[in-house]
């Protein structure tokens, strides 16, 4: 399990993050929830090292990690989709996938999310939705443990993103550990098993968010 | 490392590495020749620099693409990644001062 625990950063002397907690647990698929700038792709960043926080701490399974770099998070389980594409243009699927060397089973993977047409095609000639797709096939079959998803659904038609939903919900429900951020807060009922609510860079936990009126999931509703 | 090497990611590093080091040993013979020394010589300091000129660039170009994050998610540091590059610069570098 990831935690980030009492997260500060101040940019540009603005608070971007205000002592924000957010966790992933295993078995369950936990959402980030706030508006475009409430500071989830900030606090993804500081998770997975790619942004170093003026205070608070990471921690994995309970142990705090000293300086979080991905690679060496990666190493420990970890999967991170960032919120812009981040595959090689110029490669196809299958020459990402190569590089989990031969031993890897992968296929499944890109077969659950439908990649398997576009595995030969270059990354740059995909569309939006099937990029995504293919970013999210090369996670899966890394077989992570945790997986922080920036936005996996954005801008992705129905039909994907129901095939997206239905694989993050096999894969927790396989054990691992998902907190993704998303701003569509509809979707994020149907999706979701936890949720935290982020606004101007605080984060809160929202029990029952699902019976509850969207007004209520931010900071606003008293407690 | 044997799987990263023969990927077809790491050879289009490769590619790209091979273009910066032909216009690193360009300006490098040039700026030699203006100052009266041999200009494919190798000079183990100056080579030095321009390796990590090199390197520099090139991890700009991974980094502006994202790519840190495909190599950081398979579990690879940039720098380990990269690191075959210094041999290639030097193999290069030799192989051309022996022929000159």
């Amino acid at each position: 399990m990831i935690s980030g625990d009492s997260i500060t950063l101040r940019l540009g002397g603005r608070a971007i993050l205000q002592s924000a907690y957010v966790d992933a647990v295993p078995g369950s698929i936990t959402a980030l929830v706030g508006r475009s700038g409430a500071g989830k792709t900030t606090l993804f960043e500081v998770l997975v090292g790619r942004r170093r926080p003026d205070g608070g701490q990471v921690r994995w399974n309970g142990e705090r990690v000293g300086r979080p770099a991905l690679p060496a998070l990666a190493r420990r389980g970890l999967f991170y989709h960032p919120d812009r594409p981040w595959l090689a243009v110029h490669l196809s699927l299958a020459d990402h996938m190569q590089l989990l060397g031969t031993a890897h089973d992968w296929r499944g993977a890109v077969d659950a999310l439908g990649a398997t047409a576009w595995l030969g095609r270059r990354i740059g000639t995909l569309s939006g939705g099937e990029l995504r797709l293919a970013e999210l096939a090369l996670g899966f079959a890394l077989r992570p443990t945790v997986a922080l998803l920036d936005e996996p659904f954005r801008g992705l038609e129905p039909r994907h993103r129901d095939e997206v939903a239905t694989v993050v919900r096999r894969f927790a429900a396989g054990g691992a550990a998902v907190l993704y951020a998303d701003h569509d807060v509809h979707a994020v009922r149907g999706t979701a098993d936890r949720l935290f609510s982020i606004e101007q860079g605080a984060t809160r936990l929202v029990p029952d968010f699902r019976e509850r009126p969207l007004h209520e999931w931010y900071h606003a509703w008293p407690t | 490392m044997g799987v990263w090497l023969t990927s077809a990611l790491f050879r289009s590093y490769l590619r790209r590495f091979i273009l910066l080091w032909i216009v690193g040993k360009v300006a490098n013979a040039a700026t030699a020749a203006v100052v009266g020394l041999p200009p494919l010589a190798f000079r183990p300091g100056t080579e030095l620099v321009v390796c990590a000129l090199e390197l520099a660039v090139l991890v700009a170009f991974v980094r502006r693409a994202n790519e840190d994050i495909l190599l950081g998610n398979l579990r690879l540091r940039l720098p380990v990644a990269l690191a075959p590059l210094v041999l290639v610069h030097v193999a290069l570098s030799l192989a051309t001062s022996l022929l000159a």
